[in-house]
């Protein structure tokens, strides 16, 4: 008979439980939304740039292979349409994926609006360039001959001559690094810099001298002159059999 | 007291069930089977009551309809109080029968417990697992939402390599050509009528055999079962040295069912229900979908199995298995119950139950299927960019876009389809790299055609730099003043 004297110990304990089942602070009661959001409905920034953009951008922005858009300064130059064209669609001949449904992509519109407008909210430090008119986000190509006496006064004490490394910094004319970005990608990073890896802004290359909007559009030239027609092939003449 | 005994009486009277029930309360049951081993079956009994009062107060909400039915476990979950609760406790109900009834059975096969002249409760405990797995697997479709695609998909996909008939049977599963409406009803027919009646219906023979031959008796080694002496040896054992079922052996069950019933509404409390995951859409292909804990073996075993034998396999194997389940106690029906003295049950129980833990370990992994956002969403780790050209960098991000990371993990986050790269540079040479990157090999596919030269160079001279800080990278015979390292991959040239 000694089950019955043990079972109204059980009980209470039983009720208790019942009893916590009617508190909503229970672990297991499910939150608001569906456990699994529709891909498509996702429009938090942070979930969206998290799946989308850190492999190659890095996490929260920077500290990826690719340029660190978490940059103010990067942000206080480009605007919002460039932002989202470049999201949208890629960047042609480059590694940059096209983001859109209509290029292929699988994000909606409004989630690359969501995007853009996380980037500013989150990342943007308005009145960073207070006072300073910085050079342009696009521009032609400046002359290139030019480019090489620019190269000299603001780049070589890093890039070594030639642009094939130095010392602080490695080779920026190696044909196929040069094959895969884009000649905005070489002035991005000419007037921005990548800040996390030491590398100056158009402001301090030269300290106390910036440089001009006309010497970064010859710098860029330069650079992009020393593009192979042919990057990363071995015997120049051959065409390459990319198809993109 | 006096007038309660009155009442009894008189319903006894006419009803006529008063002998029956006190016959089933103070049979008499050997001693040693009052044991804390033989309480497994008398929980699942009570889980499946429990199941039958959670589900039919699901029901109550629950919309079976394609359009309604995930949104009506969004009502369940959200808008009804303790909704989601019942939601949990019927899940994790069904968790806990489906492992009891498995443990169960084992026990059952271990303790000899089906041989002569139990035969037929080990056969109807055959079908009742097979109802109850059906119970588990038509649930999960219940809750149509990304998961219950999968397990409907497999289903079909299954049932579709019939041969002959394959067909017309998928359009009797899925009441069409495809997942839609009236597959739902299919499905909530069979989970809240068919498979239920037939569950209860066959428990309630499998308990009045039990009932009626008596509760096995504790296996001795050396005691052996004869066809022509058992009925009389248990006879006299319980005799000797019986217990009333009632109070003596049930009050085992009985706290043993209520530490069941409190862990499930426990478990229900703390992990909260499953699902419903994402809508089913089979367009979302980001979707990852799973089965529910007990069918993750199938998974993996389908996904492990090479394409040549899933067919064979896949029809012939259920078969082979339920005939060698159901056959059984007509093979061994005699002879020694001990499992002290049958290595050989022993030794199947130990693999079986391996095997399946393994299957359902890999289920958990899924290491075969490609994390599809990890090219844009897993980082490269910082590690591996620090003090790196230009070049490598690029290359880097060659891997991301070339969606490598899909199935090579990176500091440990990626696909696990490949190996992982984070050392491939002590094993492979530049070259190799080369070679492996355009000709790929084992499931790698062959990349040859979609990558241009400038990315191989840079994708090669970034893999190049994966290797432990202190360890040289692997170098080919010809090249001079490098040691070779022993990798195990020597340079083949
Ligand atoms: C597969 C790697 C990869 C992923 C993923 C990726 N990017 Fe990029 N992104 C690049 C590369 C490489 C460049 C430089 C392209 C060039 O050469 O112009 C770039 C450039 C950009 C630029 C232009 C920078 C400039 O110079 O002005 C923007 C803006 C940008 N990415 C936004 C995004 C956003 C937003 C996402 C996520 C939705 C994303 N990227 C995901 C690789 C990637
Ligand atoms: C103070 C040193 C310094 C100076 C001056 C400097 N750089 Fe850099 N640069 C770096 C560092 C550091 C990096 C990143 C690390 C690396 O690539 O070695 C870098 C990276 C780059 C990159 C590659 C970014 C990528 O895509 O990965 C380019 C292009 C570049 N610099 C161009 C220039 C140009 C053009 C100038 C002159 C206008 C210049 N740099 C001046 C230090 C410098
Ligand atoms: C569909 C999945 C898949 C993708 C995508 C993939 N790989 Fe592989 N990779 C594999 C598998 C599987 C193996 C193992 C091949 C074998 O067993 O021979 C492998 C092997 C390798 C190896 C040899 C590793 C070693 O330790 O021997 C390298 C290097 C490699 N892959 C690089 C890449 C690169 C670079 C990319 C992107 C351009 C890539 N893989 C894309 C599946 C994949």
């Amino acid at each position: 008979m000694t089950c019955w004297r043990r079972l109204p110990a059980l009980l209470p304990a039983l009720f208790l439980i019942l009893a916590m089942a009617g508190c909503s602070s229970l672990p297991g009661r499910p939150g608001l939304g569906p456990e699994v959001q529709r891909p498509s409905d996702v429009m938090n920034f942070g979930v969206l740039y998290k799946q989308n953009c850190s492999g190659c951008h890095g996490p929260e922005g920077r500290g990826g292979p690719a340029f660190p858009l978490a940059d103010p300064v990067y942000l206080s130059i480009v605007n919002d349409a460039t932002l989202r064209t470049i999201t949208a669609q890629g960047v042609p001949n480059s590694l940059m994926p096209a983001f859109a449904r209509s290029a292929g992509g699988m994000l909606t519109d409004q989630q690359i609006d969501a995007i853009v407008e996380g980037m500013r909210k989150n990342w943007a430090k308005p009145g960073i360039l207070a006072g300073v008119t910085p050079p342009p986000y696009s521009a032609p190509l400046g002359d290139p001959k030019r480019g090489t006496q620019v190269y000299q006064t603001f780049c070589q004490s890093c890039h070594g001559p030639g642009g094939k490394g130095g010392a602080k910094a490695s080779s920026i004319v190696d044909g196929s690094y040069l094959g895969l970005v884009s000649d905005q990608e070489l002035r991005t990073d000419v007037i921005c810099g990548w800040p996390h890896l030491g590398a100056p802004d158009w402001r301090s290359d030269v300290p106390g001298h910036p440089m001009t909007a006309q010497e970064i559009a010859d710098v860029v030239a330069y650079l992009a002159a020393q593009r192979p027609k042919f990057p990363g092939r071995p015997y120049p003449g051959q065409p390459s059999r990319r198809r993109k | 007291m006096k007038r309660l005994q009155k009442i009894f009486e008189w319903l006894d009277q006419r009803l006529k069930i008063g002998a029956a029930v006190r016959e089933a309360m103070y049979h008499r049951v050997p001693r040693s089977s009052g044991s804390w081993f033989y309480v497994f079956g008398s929980s699942a009994f009570l889980l499946l009551l429990l199941q039958v009062v959670t589900g039919i107060l699901l029901a109550l909400v629950y919309v079976p309809s394609a359009s309604q039915a995930w949104n009506s476990l969004q009502v369940l979950n959200h808008d009804i109080t303790l909704g989601w609760y019942l939601r949990a406790v019927h899940g994790w109900g069904s968790n806990f029968m489906v492992a009891l009834v498995l443990i169960h059975m084992m026990q059952v096969f271990l303790f000899g417990a089906y041989k002569y002249p139990r035969e037929f409760n080990w056969v109807t405990g055959v079908f009742l697992l097979l109802f109850t797995l059906g119970m588990a697997f038509t649930g999960q479709v219940l809750r149509f939402d990304q998961d219950a695609y999968w397990g409907l998909g497999i289903g079909a996909s299954i049932t579709g390599r019939v041969p002959l008939i394959g067909a017309p049977l998928v359009h009797l599963l899925l009441g069409g050509p495809i997942i839609a409406s009236d597959t739902l009803s299919r499905f909530f027919d069979l989970h809240v009528f068919i498979i239920p009646a037939l569950l209860l219906g066959l428990v309630g023979i499998h308990l009045l055999m039990v009932l009626k031959l008596g509760i096995n008796e504790w296996p001795m080694p050396g005691r052996l079962v004869r066809r022509e002496t058992y009925l009389k040896e248990y006879e006299d054992l319980v005799q000797r040295d019986g217990v009333p079922f009632v109070p003596d052996a049930i009050w085992k069950d009985m706290v043993f069912g209520a530490m069941i019933l409190g862990s499930v509404l426990v478990c229900a409390a703390v992990f909260g229900p499953f699902g419903p995951r994402g809508v089913p859409d089979p367009t979302i292909i980001q979707a990852a979908p799973r089965p529910d804990f007990f069918f993750l073996w199938i998974f993996a075993l389908l996904a492990l199995l090479p394409p040549y034998m899933e067919t064979p396999l896949i029809l012939i194997g259920p078969i082979v298995v339920i005939a060698l389940l159901l056959l059984v106690p007509f093979l061994s029906g005699e002879g020694e119950k001990s499992w002290r003295r049958r290595p050989v049950s022993v030794l199947t129980v130990l693999v079986v139950a391996v095997t399946l833990g393994a299957l359902t370990r890999f289920g958990q992994e899924a290491p075969w299927s490609p994390v599809m956002n990890g090219w844009s969403g897993l980082p490269v780790p910082a590690q591996y960019l620090k003090g790196r050209s230009a070049l490598q960098r690029q290359g880097a991000i060659v891997f991301q876009e070339k969606q490598c990371r899909n199935c090579h993990s990176l500091g440990g986050e990626g696909g696990k389809r490949g190996p992982a790269l984070d050392s491939v540079a002590t094993r492979l040479t530049p070259d190799e790299l080369i070679r492996q990157v355009l000709q790929g090999g084992g499931n790698m596919p062959a990349y040859g055609h979609n990558l241009s030269p400038a990315e191989v160079t840079a994708l090669v001279s970034f893999l190049d730099t994966l290797h432990p800080p202190g360890v040289r990278p692997a170098r080919d015979f010809a090249e001079k003043g490098l040691p070779l390292l022993d990798t195990g991959h020597p340079a083949k040239h």
